[in-house]
């Protein structure tokens, strides 16, 4: 498993990719060439977020995996230095 | 971050404009209890306020109030969408017109711009939260004056809705102050900013 803040650089790249093709699709909606690029930072986002959660906390209110404890409130927020 | 998801929090469907409703409505857009205001107020005080948990009421309900603010102006295109000049000045909508037309700007029902002045962050707990408390009350009242003036059920029920959720949130900002209560040094409660001073359980 990766460390924290190495796995969370690796989902921000991921997601400003998606978001990146993202804004250029609304302008070219019909662009194969974006939407391969979309699908493959889309679908490697979701896999990486997927071991963050299950390792680190949630990421999202979807994400709380912990049955017995609301984690969403236990780990730094992300303007805290070591969220980062 | 954020990320936009393509749905409104609670359904929006008017059959029948009235240009005369949104310009009251609209006072939950811009006014000084408006829901811009509102996410606005929590979202800058989460910064500092130190407690995770209080944290997270303060991100997650600002965080709703967007999704409000969306709502109200869901409302007020319904409202608006199709209306002739002359509809929009028999309904005393023209002063807004000249300048927005049927866009949709964030000002109070009387058309004063939407202000920061409206919202505090004291950078105190006690303080903030107490004002949060004030605001989501000083907001279920305009929803109560807006339920007076309005008789379209279609209009009623989504404002209805939001008129709960400022109930909700007046509760979790009670929370959040007896939490942040809890953990200061009850010898020194007047005497601590549990967001600046050491040693109070921050």
């Amino acid at each position: 498993m990766m460390e924290r803040s190495a796995l969370l650089k690796e989902i921000q790249a991921e997601d400003f990719a998606v978001y990146e093709a993202a804004l250029y699709l609304n302008g070219h909606p019909a662009c194969a060439d974006a939407l391969a690029y979309y699908r493959c930072h889309r679908d490697r986002a979701a896999e990486l977020k997927s071991q963050y959660e299950e390792h680190y906390g949630p990421l999202t209110l979807y994400g709380n995996r912990d049955c017995s404890c609301w984690n969403w409130v236990k780990s730094p927020w992300p303007w805290e230095k070591e969220a980062n | 971050m954020w990320i936009y998801d393509r749905k409104l929090q609670y359904p929006v469907k008017i059959k029948n404009p009235n240009a005369r409703y949104a310009k009251i409505i609209i006072s939950q857009l811009g006014g000084a209890d408006g829901e811009l205001a509102a996410a606005m107020r929590y979202l800058h005080q989460r910064y500092t306020a130190g407690h995770r948990e209080i944290i997270g009421i303060l991100n997650d309900v600002g965080t709703e109030e967007l999704a409000h603010l969306e709502m109200i102006g869901a409302i007020l295109y319904q409202l608006t969408k199709g209306l002739s000049a002359e509809e929009i000045k028999n309904a005393g909508m023209d002063a807004y017109f000249v300048d927005h037309t049927a866009g949709i700007y964030p000002v109070s029902a009387a058309g004063i711009p939407c202000d920061m002045k409206y919202i505090g962050v004291k950078g105190d707990l006690i303080a903030d939260l107490n004002e949060d408390l004030a605001a989501e009350q000083k907001a279920r009242v305009t929803y109560d004056n807006i339920l007076r003036l309005v008789d379209d059920p279609d209009v009623k029920d989504p404002i209805r809705y939001l008129r709960a959720r400022e109930l909700v949130h007046y509760q979790r900002f009670g929370d959040a102050l007896r939490i942040a209560q809890d953990r200061m040094d009850e010898k020194n409660f007047y005497a601590f900013n549990p967001e600046f001073d050491k040693g109070c359980g921050c």
